[in-house]
């Protein structure tokens, strides 16, 4: 690099001169209507937009007390769970015979596994559509779009935990086995452990993809309200300022999640490490193995 | 898991039914996996196939094989003028992202400096974390009648009154589409491009190719796996868009997603379905189109 820098020609600086200031742009791009939004959302006019008649929290006030609000953030939050667990343990489970044993047509089921994230919302949507209310005959419910999320979000656990498993060393489960460890212990001991950090971070990404999946939802859940389909009904009717202020909300809730997945690995792994380095001080090494 | 059960085999033979168990045991975490993608995904996906060659008979729908789901979807001059909208808007918005992330993850990856590329990723990748409908909806606040664009051009005195051209039109959904997609391009372009060395552009330009001969003839085709994961990845959800075009787009805007929603809600499930499958039937078709730069496995890193 810093030879490069050095015989720079004029053209090369006019190149790197004109690139920085497309960068700048995109990101203003990527992050005007965000910001727009959220700026909107603690601006006096009621209409939600333009112009700026003065400051307040109003918006929040009304978002935080309205009761359809509630109940969607509740349903929210319950669905999200179910999915979440549902996903968690159906993609961990699955990626272990996905990346190590000789599972018949594997390539195709790998195709099939990520098929999910690569088709349409919409067309998952409206196949289960058709499975619940014509084939099964059932009625639409919160639990029918926890299976119809289910679908979407699991994929991604799955390609998260068979990536964490690919660079997984098999001799340290062989070493285990080798100093007595059962199956149990040794997917107790080394194996989970091991792979927590791409668990977790699935289980995070299918929490988030659950509070805001839009369409899958919108065919599978019925009468109930999520929170995006209430945004959604109340935004047909143009922009209002109760729902920027929910909206700000929700970015930075998404926004807090995004930053616990990044973190909470480490620190995991620094409170691991804790306690581990406490527990050696007091006991001996061979309660370790055992 | 089947590891171990090598391993004890080099010591002492094992007994057939607990070599059985083992083989089977590696197998069963997929056993939830198979009611979820099979019960969930490919037998819903199955029905709705048969759907779409079944007809209703007195609001039932009858197992009568027949086309004339088909038939009916392009006797309607609307449906079909949006069909081909709808691939156009794809085939703009697909064209425009990678065109303006290109340069973009080209600047990333060869003038940003190291320590800087980590934080500039992770803003990329935020928009792409927030809410799917909020950044749809954060665009009304931009094009709306009272939005910025408006408040700019009366600002400035180029019009008196706001103008509604802004919204509701195609243009309006292909921008806010490159908006929604643009991440995406841009981090899988930046994910080749980094990994090309520098050195043999330089050798192109010292031989004496002018510096975007050098790109074309260089760079171009050594990410081309690259553009073309980019390329599926931003067409695809975009056929299937149904929240842009019904808040930014309005009736002019249009597209086949919307289309298949109006069926599914008037209950004519036959035609739905019959609309879904076109929709699956052009992805195939780019798929197979692009079949020779994709390979699977690579999503599992082996």
């Amino acid at each position: 690099m810093a030879a490069e820098h050095a015989v720079i020609s004029t053209r090369g600086r006019i190149a790197r001169g004109s690139l920085g200031v497309y960068g700048a742009l995109i990101y203003l791009f990527l992050f005007a209507p965000i910001v727009l939004l959220v700026l909107f959302s603690f601006n006096a006019n009621r209409y939600g937009t333009f112009p700026i008649t003065g400051w307040t929290l109003e918006w929040y006030r009304a978002a935080i007390s309205d009761y359809q609000i509630h109940d969607a953030l509740s349903t929210t939050l319950r669905i999200a769970f179910e999915v979440t667990i549902i996903s968690t343990v159906v993609g961990t489970a699955a990626a272990f015979p996905l990346v190590r044993s000789r599972l018949p047509f594997r390539n195709g089921i790998r195709i099939v596994v990520v098929l999910p994230i690569m088709i349409p919302g919409l067309l998952i949507g409206v196949s289960l559509l058709v499975l619940f209310t014509q084939t099964l005959h059932q009625e639409l419910s919160t639990q029918t779009a926890v299976i119809g999320q289910a679908v979407y979000t699991t994929p991604f656990v799955i390609l998260l935990v068979a990536a964490r498993l690919q660079g997984f060393d098999r001799r340290l489960e062989s070493a285990a086995s080798d100093l007595g460890a059962n199956t149990f212990n040794r997917l107790r001991l080394v194996v989970v452990p091991l792979l927590l950090p791409a668990i977790i971070a699935g289980a995070l990404f299918a929490f988030t993809l659950s509070l805001d999946e839009f369409i899958i939802t919108y065919f599978l859940i019925g009468g109930h309200n999520t929170l995006p389909i209430y945004i959604y009904t109340q935004v047909k009717f143009g922009i209002t300022p109760e729902v920027n202020a929910l909206a700000a909300m929700l970015l930075g809730a998404s926004l807090a999640i995004l930053a616990l997945a990044f973190a909470l690995p480490q620190v995991i792994r620094a409170v691991r490490r804790g306690l581990r380095h406490a527990r050696g001080r007091e006991t001996t090494l061979a309660e370790g193995v055992a | 898991m089947s590891a171990a059960a090598t391993a004890v085999e080099l010591t002492a033979p094992v007994p057939r039914h607990r070599r059985f168990a083992g083989a089977a045991a590696s197998y069963a975490g997929f056993l939830p996996a198979i009611v979820l993608f099979g019960g969930f995904f490919l037998v819903p996906l199955a029905i709705i196939v048969c759907y779409s060659f079944w007809e209703v008979v007195n609001y039932d729908v009858v197992h009568h094989w027949t086309l004339g789901n088909y038939d009916y979807f392009f006797s309607v001059s609307t449906y079909v003028t949006t069909m081909w909208a709808t691939l156009w808007v794809a085939v703009v918005a697909t064209a425009i992202t990678i065109a303006l992330a290109f340069p973009f993850a080209y600047w990333l990856s060869r003038y940003v400096p190291q320590r800087l590329r980590p934080l500039l990723l992770v803003l990329v990748v935020v928009p792409f974390w927030t809410s799917y409908l909020l950044r749809v909806y954060s665009w009304l606040t931009i094009l709306g009648e009272k939005g910025l664009l408006n408040r700019f051009l009366q600002w400035t005195g180029i019009t008196d009154h706001p103008i509604g051209l802004f919204l509701y039109d195609r243009p309006a959904v292909i921008l806010v589409l490159i908006y929604l997609y643009f991440p995406f391009a841009a981090l899988t372009l930046y994910a080749s491009i980094e990994r090309f060395d520098w050195d043999q552009l330089r050798a192109a330009m010292d031989l004496g190719a002018p510096p975007l001969t050098a790109l074309r003839k260089v760079l171009i085709p050594q990410i081309r796996p690259g553009i073309v994961t980019a390329v599926i990845f931003v067409f695809i959800p975009v056929l299937g868009e149904y929240l842009t075009p019904q808040i930014i787009g309005g009736l002019n805007g249009i597209m086949i997603g919307n289309l298949v929603v109006n069926f599914f809600q008037a209950a004519e499930y036959t035609r739905g379905a019959a609309v879904s499958l076109l929709i699956a039937a052009f992805i195939i078709l780019l798929l197979f189109i692009f079949r020779r730069s994709l390979s699977a496995p690579e999503a599992y890193g082996g």
